[in-house]
């Protein structure tokens, strides 16, 4: 790793010690996380007060404030990035007063004591991923069907039927109706079983060979074997390949160019 | 010891309202000769290159060479305050490292703000051999990338002997822009070999916006598949120019 300090720990400090480092930590729009025992006046749009208690406080250094409480994924307060701060220590007490302008918010938290305080120096430029959702991966089908197999057409989708709607519903090179039911993630029992009653509806209604695909990226235990009993077909198809389809041109890295001589 | 002073604030503050189209931290070089600053965004797309030596500005005292980190939303926050005919001066305090920010007009008023760690990071240039290069109006380059982002997030560029073409198919609409020889917003066109490529307009739309206010004249850079180079003529001998990479198609 690089030779700098990512991080910084400070164990049980006093409050006076705690201001002057968060101060400091604040001008230098660094990372914060403090843990202890505080409680929170907010004022704004709405207000609301939260009694004293055991929290973990996170100040990002983009200005975004965020007070944990110790079970629930959701902070109980928080102030979105670009709040400005005004820290104050009154009779053993740490205040720290995070504003937003527009619309005018206040969040107001006070510490009387702090078992944690940690000053972050973290670098993150990884870039964030977003597998396909199911839509996504229906889109990637219409515009590519050849991703089913070769000589698919797509007829139309999330057509109506007794049971529901059909994710996907076309034609295969032979002509036949083919019936595709899509799963983001691993397909279960149901997935096959839902896909067996669109089929049943649709041969009501075309009276002729139709198939049933089940497309997802990978099957639960015993799905081939449903599948083979209900006579349905099984297409892996991976998310991130839809996103690919979806997503034809990407941006390239000016970085990419610092190095290479005019080479792609 | 460094102190700096325009008499015309808006020099200073659509400068970095250009800079901030990219960055919202910058860590510029500060010498005896003028202040440098050159600097990828943080998604690593784009790249500015800028350098103002110190004859531009109205006093410049710099003692030794230095890094100064600032945070550019903060700074522009502040600078946005000042008005046309004012004047603005730059200062660093040394004993507690803030910036002090003085602007002289109708009245005085004197802010201060934290310099922050600077980044040691030294970005060379793109290395790009650019086979087309067209110099437009800036005006007219502004209009133009307006107008193709009215129906794309993206558009393609290609510069002939004769012309600079930009199109944009959306879902709905398409659009073909064309800038030739005899229109008022081209001044000229020099080509290697017929170059296209694409690129992202977030980017081209901001960086054109605010450096429009910086320049009148812009030259344009390109070859198939590259990054694009805008150089944003600045006065006596400034220089404002953004890299932007392209994007490829894979299929």
């Amino acid at each position: 790793m690089l030779n700098r300090n990512s991080l910084v720990a400070i164990k049980n400090p006093t409050i006076k010690e705690a201001a002057e480092v968060i101060k400091g930590a604040l001008s230098k729009r660094k990372g914060i996380v403090l843990i202890g025992n505080c409680w929170v006046d907010y004022q704004g749009r709405a207000s609301s007060k939260l009694d004293p208690g055991e929290r973990i406080v996170i100040i990002k250094k983009d200005g975004s404030v965020l007070v944990h409480r110790p079970t629930g994924y959701e902070p109980v307060n928080w102030q979105p990035p670009g709040s400005l701060f005004k820290t104050s220590v009154i009779e053993e007490i740490l205040g720290i007063r995070s504003i937003r302008r527009k619309p005018s918010e206040s969040v107001q938290i006070f510490f009387d004591h702090i078992y944690l305080l940690s000053i972050l120096n973290l670098i993150d430029q990884g870039e964030f991923f977003l597998h396909a959702s199911e839509a996504e991966m229906q889109k990637a089908i219409l515009l590519k069907p050849s991703i089913i197999e070769h000589g698919f057409k797509p007829i139309t989708y999330e057509k109506k039927v007794e049971p529901g709607f059909v994710d996907v519903y076309g034609t295969d090179k032979n002509g036949k109706f083919v019936v595709i039911e899509i799963k983001r993630k691993t397909a279960g029992r149901e997935a096959a079983l839902q896909l067996a009653k669109y089929v049943k509806a649709i041969k009501v209604i075309v009276n002729r060979e139709v198939r049933g695909i089940l497309v997802a990226p990978r099957m639960a235990k015993g799905v081939q074997k449903l599948l083979t009993t209900l006579k349905l077909e099984y297409k892996s198809l991976d998310p991130r390949q839809c996103v690919e389809i979806l997503d034809k041109s990407t941006t390239k890295k000016i970085s990419d160019f610092l190095q290479l001589d005019n080479k792609i | 010891m460094f102190r700096i002073r325009v008499t015309d604030a808006m020099l200073l503050r659509d400068m970095i309202t250009a800079i901030s189209t990219l960055l919202d931290e910058a860590t510029f070089d500060i010498s005896t000769g003028g202040i440098k600053l050159r600097a990828m965004d943080p998604s690593r797309v784009a790249m500015v290159d800028f350098e103002w030596p110190k004859k531009i500005f109205d006093e410049y005292v710099c003692s030794e060479t230095m890094k100064l980190c600032l945070n550019i939303s903060e700074l522009l926050k502040l600078l946005k305050r000042a008005r046309r005919e004012e004047s603005v001066e730059l200062s660093l305090e040394e004993k507690t490292n803030r910036l002090q920010i003085t602007i002289k007009g109708k009245y005085l008023r004197t802010f201060n703000m934290p310099t922050l760690e600077p980044i040691e990071e030294e970005v060379p240039i793109p290395k790009v051999t650019f086979n087309a290069k067209a110099e437009i109006t800036t005006e007219g380059l502004r209009q133009a990338i307006e107008d193709v982002s009215l129906v794309s997030d993206h558009v393609r560029i290609e510069i002939d002997d004769e012309k600079i073409t930009m199109r944009a198919t959306g879902d709905l609409m398409g659009a073909t822009i064309e800038l030739k020889k005899g229109d008022v917003a081209f001044l000229g066109v020099e080509t290697k070999e017929v170059s296209i490529a694409n690129f992202s307009l977030s980017y081209l739309v901001e960086i054109i916006k605010a450096a429009a206010a910086t320049s009148e004249i812009a030259t344009m850079e390109i070859s198939t598949d590259m990054p694009i180079r805008l150089d944003f003529k600045q006065q006596q001998e400034g220089k404002l120019s953004f890299y932007l990479a392209p994007r490829i198609d894979v299929e």
